[in-house]
């Protein structure tokens, strides 16, 4: 128990010491890394606010619940994610457990546009569900659905080369 | 006299109707429209329409990736010279169902008579009455560039001759009428089963996994499994989640389906009637479900 103690503290010691005698380059490579990891998930993590969003409302009108009222919550959500998408993507990270295209550092205007489509088909979404047309939002949803297709198509990987379908990691 | 007008009114139009009937023969025209809706159940039959490469809808020259080449599909236009204008009825209904040209060679599987065989009669003529109301487009079809010996003639013959078994959908009394029209939308008319099932070596459908999904799916998709298993296919999904699915090509957790599907969506089964999706819907739950491990998502992250 005594020597595990003093093994621990030795160990922390150590850490301070070899995190101390870094070089910066080497520090800027941990962060760069860090950095990468962390933009993968949060891209991740808004795709998935989106299609919460998306599937939220496809649940109402679908199962006709009793809960129209929400739809204007949803659509404002995901128009306020959409206007987020291109900079979650700022940063150039192609590798690791992502499913994000290279052609979105190399088709830049593309990317900004098909990201654009998606930022106005949803805010269209907003003024559609609050007029409370259900067959009008239904025709919206499916313009909503489909650019994100439009983008998913050229920026995405297609399923069979999905890091969530090859084990991840590389 | 104000029935007495309604009567003349009436039958001045039952004259125009006459007249009309003798004039553009609606008889067909019935027959025209059945066969858009066969043309919407089949999903448009976009695999013969060159989108990418810019030519007309159903002229034919798209290309299909395949394990065995690439096969472009034909011209399925009206156009006597390039297209099928100059097929009889029994021209048409051999191809769909035998999988034979008019000249008598057999078609590379590709195209999927092996599931058009299950059609009935009333739906293959309704089609081609629709097809030719279509606009003529003249576009030569492009040889196929497959690899021998799949790209000889003989051998789409030969395969023809060792795995196709010709005959129509024959409906199972002890199912249910939904069950039934769904299991003949989905084996014979809507052909899911052609990209949705997996394939042997030599290209067959591996009936014993039927629509358990497959990686070599048409233009080298993966198309994922139908069977209501809960880990690798759609076992977690409602039958409302599938109509939704199959009108809007949105998936239950938000996602959009892209590709080929999308296409079939868009041309054809969105607008089915809602009562052969749910049929569609009924047959695909009411499979047996298949594990397919090649098609298995990674272990969720525990943390997600």
């Amino acid at each position: 128990m005594h020597s595990i103690r003093i093994d621990r503290k030795t160990g922390i010691a150590a850490a301070w010491l070899a995190a101390a005698m870094m070089i910066p380059g080497a520090a800027e490579a941990q962060d760069a890394g860090k950095l990468d990891e962390g933009s993968i998930k949060y891209r991740q993590s808004v795709m998935e606010s989106v299609g919460g969003d998306m599937a939220a409302i496809a649940n109402i009108m679908k199962y006709g619940l009793p809960l129209s009222a929400n739809v204007v919550t949803h659509a404002e959500g995901l128009a306020s994610h959409a206007k987020l998408v291109r900079s979650a993507f700022e940063r150039k990270v192609t590798s690791g457990p992502n499913d994000a295209e290279p052609a979105i550092w190399e088709k830049v205007d593309e990317f900004k546009e098909k990201t654009q489509a998606f930022e106005t088909e949803t805010a269209k979404l907003v003024d559609v569900a609050k007029a409370g047309d259900p067959a009008a939002l239904g025709v919206q949803m499916k313009a909503t659905g489909k650019s994100c297709g439009g983008c998913h198509d050229s920026f995405r990987k297609p399923k069979e080369e999905s890091f969530k379908r090859k084990g991840g990691g590389d | 006299m104000k029935r007495a007008r309604h009567a003349a009114i009436v039958a001045l139009g039952a004259a125009i109707a006459a007249l009309s009937f003798v004039a553009s023969a609606p008889a067909e025209d019935d027959a025209a429209q059945r066969g858009r809706k066969v043309l919407e159940a089949a999903g448009g039959c976009t695999c013969h329409s060159d989108v990418k490469g810019g030519g007309g809808p159903l002229s034919g020259g798209r290309a299909m990736k395949t394990p065995f080449g690439v096969f472009y599909s034909s011209n399925i236009t009206p156009d006597p010279e390039t297209g099928i204008g100059r097929w009889s009825d029994a021209d048409f209904v051999r191809a769909m169902r035998e999988g034979l040209a008019p000249d008598g060679h057999a078609y590379f599987p590709v195209f999927p008579y092996t599931s058009f065989t299950g059609m009935s009669d009333g739906d293959v003529l309704a089609l081609k009455a629709y097809l030719f109301t279509l606009p003529p487009v003249r576009r030569e079809n492009r040889p196929h560039e497959a690899w021998p010996p799949f790209s000889w003639r003989i051998a789409a013959a030969a395969w023809r001759f060792m795995f196709f078994a010709p005959g129509r959908f024959a409906s199972d009394p002890a199912q249910s009428p939904e069950w039934n029209r769904g299991a003949y939308l989905v084996t014979a008319v809507a052909h899911c089963g052609e990209c949705h099932t997996p394939r042997t070596l030599p290209g067959a459908l591996d009936r014993g996994r039927w629509l358990a999904g497959s990686k070599d799916g048409p233009e080298g998709d993966l198309a994922p499994n139908l069977t209501p298993d809960v880990d690798t296919g759609i076992g977690l999904w409602t039958k409302t989640d599938m109509v939704w699915f199959l009108q809007t090509g949105q998936l239950p957790d938000g996602d959009d389906a892209e590709g080929l599907m999308l296409e079939v969506i868009e041309h054809g089964y969105e607008h089915m009637p809602e009562a052969d999706l749910q049929a569609i819907a009924l047959y695909l739950h009411a499979l047996p479900p298949v594990r397919n491990d090649a098609l298995a998502k990674r272990e969720q992250d525990p943390a997600e």
